[in-house]
């Protein structure tokens, strides 16, 4: 498959000797949806800003659709869209104003303009509201206003800083159904960022997780999933015989899809199965049937991306994130200010 | 070259659409010199009753001799518009978004550029028009008048570029201020746009004849009392222009560097 971006050994150091990125490398397929997981300060923008051109990076060779972002960085603005972390909308103009003034950066003509943005501002439902003044958009709408802008020029890839940052859950989820449709109907490349385990699981083909300037793990969800383990059925007996409990687990070990079966306390017990739990469920039924034992209550728990996570990194993404959600606070409370 | 001139332009518009926009801050433009003029016109008028001020002021009226000052202080400060939007730019992540478009880096500061000198020109209008209410005859006409207006804008792009340049490298609205003031005070207060030269004292008339609003208000004056006194006229022009060529240049130079760390 031919290969939309491929960087090498990148490093990023800032001015005060920061290392942000630390020789990372990876490649991202024409056509993908790929996604940068980490947490606050893992190098997720660092890494964008330097494949768009806006930053130089310290070591590395990066290249979009073949060509070299540090040497012809022109040359591949045009073939970028971007939409930063933090919103960057004028919200002095209007709506259309906002995205007037965006084509014209990309030097389209006013024809140009006015068809495609009347098409991406249908899109990302902005369109009735065009001559408002951004000042009056809600935080979504400005997200999605600036989504749009970064599309006006029809790029050949996408980057999102965050796409769904401070959101509720609804216009996240319009959000991401915004973003396969980008894909689906103009076969896109999309590279977007995120903390959000959710959203590399619904949204991307395949996933990096990325912590203190390093790649710990790529590959599509279900795989790193699968990499960690498959299923875990927990069982909850209601027979008190130790005996015949461990005569039934004796026949479930037995089942060539079980790799593991974990003691509990209060004759509760991990199964752990390769793959297909649903599948297992019905066969640790007849066995202890047969067995002539009850089952309380049986669970199935499919590895999450927060199980990969902490796997990986060796911390779930809490314990990285403690101060975000006030870091989130303050950024709301400074944009207000701005006002 | 042609992408420079397009983008700057489109650079300025955006600044020109918030500049009309603002309701307050267009009252602000015509109110500050019917003030200046009105009230300090008056209250100095009884000045040319002195024949020694008069003679001093080279003048009829105290109003004729301000009016030039008025409006290179209205450009004076209208060039620190230029250095505040980029910090607000920069602050709103616009100025990002303009770094990753693909326009040419140098139409950032010279599309600011442009809004300043289009904004100062508005506000000359007016205080021209404004300053003619109050009986100031423009000796050269409307051909004096027009070459006015031009010495105002070339004269805020110097302004213009100093702040720009200094926004590239000062992050913060508070700071620039600071500094631009710790400039723009002492320029306004050694040139002649308030007092005549003649009447300073020795080291003071000493650094009022090279600061550069004096050249322009000498140039101004000369026009709106005397008439086509190109020989006051060309040397201030020129030294303007030259001004203006090195702070542009300074101001690319900023700006081509702005965030390749
Ligand atoms: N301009 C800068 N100068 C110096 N250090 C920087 C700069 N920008 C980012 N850093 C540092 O680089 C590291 C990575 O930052 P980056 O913004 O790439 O993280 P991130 O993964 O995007 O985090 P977040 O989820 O908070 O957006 C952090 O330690 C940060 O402090
Ligand atoms: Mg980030």
């Amino acid at each position: 498959m031919e290969k939309a971006i491929e960087v090498k050994n990148l490093t990023k150091i800032y001015k005060g000797g920061i290392v942000a990125v630390n020789n990372i490398s990876f490649y991202v397929n024409k056509g993908e949806i790929f996604g940068f997981l980490g947490p606050n300060g893992a190098g997720k923008s660092t890494t964008i800003k330097v494949l768009i051109g806006l930053l130089r990076p310290t070591r590395g060779e990066l290249f979009l659709n073949g060509v070299d972002i540090v040497k012809h960085p022109e040359q591949i603005k045009r073939d970028t869209g971007y939409a930063a972390q933090e919103t960057a909308i004028d919200d002095r103009l209007t709506c259309l104003e906002n995205i007037y003034l965006q084509g014209r950066f990309y030097h389209l003509s006013r024809e140009e303009i006015e068809k495609r943005s009347e098409e991406v501002l249908k899109m990302f439902d902005l369109f009735d509201r065009k001559n408002n003044l951004a000042l009056t958009f809600s935080g979504g709408m400005l997200k999605r206003l600036d989504i749009a802008e970064a599309l006006i020029h029809r790029p050949k890839v996408l980057f999102l800083d965050e796409p769904t940052l401070g959101l509720d859950v609804q216009t996240r989820q319009t959000i991401w159904e915004y973003i396969r449709n980008l894909r689906r109907r103009n076969q896109m490349t999309i590279f977007l960022t995120t903390h959000y385990m959710e959203e590399a699981d619904a949204l991307c083909d395949r996933v990096a997780v990325i912590d203190e300037g390093k790649i710990k793990a790529i590959d599509s969800p279900e795989n790193l999933k699968q990499q960690i383990g498959g299923d875990i059925i927990t069982v909850n007996f209601s027979e008190v015989s130790n005996g015949k409990i461990q005569k039934v687990l004796g026949e479930v070990r037995q089942i060539p899809q079980v790799k593991k079966v974990n003691l509990g306390r209060d004759k509760i017990y991990q199964i752990v199965v390769s793959q297909r739990g649903d599948k297992i469920i019905p066969e640790i039924f007849s066995i202890s049937q047969r067995n002539g034992i009850n089952i309380n209550s049986i669970r199935l728990k499919r590895p999450s991306l927060e199980d990969v996570y902490l796997h990986f990194t060796g911390r779930t993404i809490q314990e990285k994130e403690e101060s975000r959600e006030s870091l989130i606070k303050t950024r709301i409370m400074k944009r207000k200010l701005r006002r | 070259m042609i992408n420079l001139i397009v983008d700057s332009w489109w650079v300025a518009y955006r600044e020109l659409i918030k500049f009309f926009r603002q309701r307050t801050r267009l009252i602000m433009v015509v109110v500050q010199p019917l003030i200046w003029l009105g009230l300090m016109g008056n209250m100095m008028s009884g000045i040319t009753n002195n024949p020694i001020a008069a003679r001093a002021l080279g003048a009829k009226s105290y109003l004729d001799f301000m009016t030039p000052g008025i409006i290179l202080m209205t450009v004076l400060f209208g060039g620190v518009f230029g250095g505040l939007s980029i910090i607000w730019d920069r602050r709103i992540g616009y100025l990002e978004k303009l770094l990753a478009s693909p326009i040419n880096r140098g139409a950032i500061p010279l599309g600011k550029s442009i809004s300043s000198m289009i904004q100062g020109a508005i506000q000359v209008v007016i205080i021209v028009a404004i300053a003619s209410l109050l009986g100031v005859h423009f000796q050269t006409g409307i051909f004096g008048i027009l070459l006015i207006i031009l010495i105002a804008m070339l004269f805020s792009l110097i302004l213009s570029g100093l702040s720009l340049t200094l926004a590239s490298i000062i992050k913060t609205h508070e700071t620039l201020m600071a500094v631009v003031n710790f400039f723009m005070m002492p320029l306004m207060f050694t040139s002649n746009a308030l007092f005549p030269i003649t009447v300073m004292p020795k080291w003071l008339a000493a650094i009022a004849k090279v600061n550069p609003v004096s050249l322009a208000v000498t140039s101004i004056r000369e026009l709106t009392i005397h008439g086509w006194g190109w020989r006051e006229i060309l040397p201030s022009l020129s030294i303007i222009i030259i001004l203006d060529i090195v702070f542009i240049l300074i101001s690319q130079f900023a700006f081509q560097r702005e965030t390749v760390e």
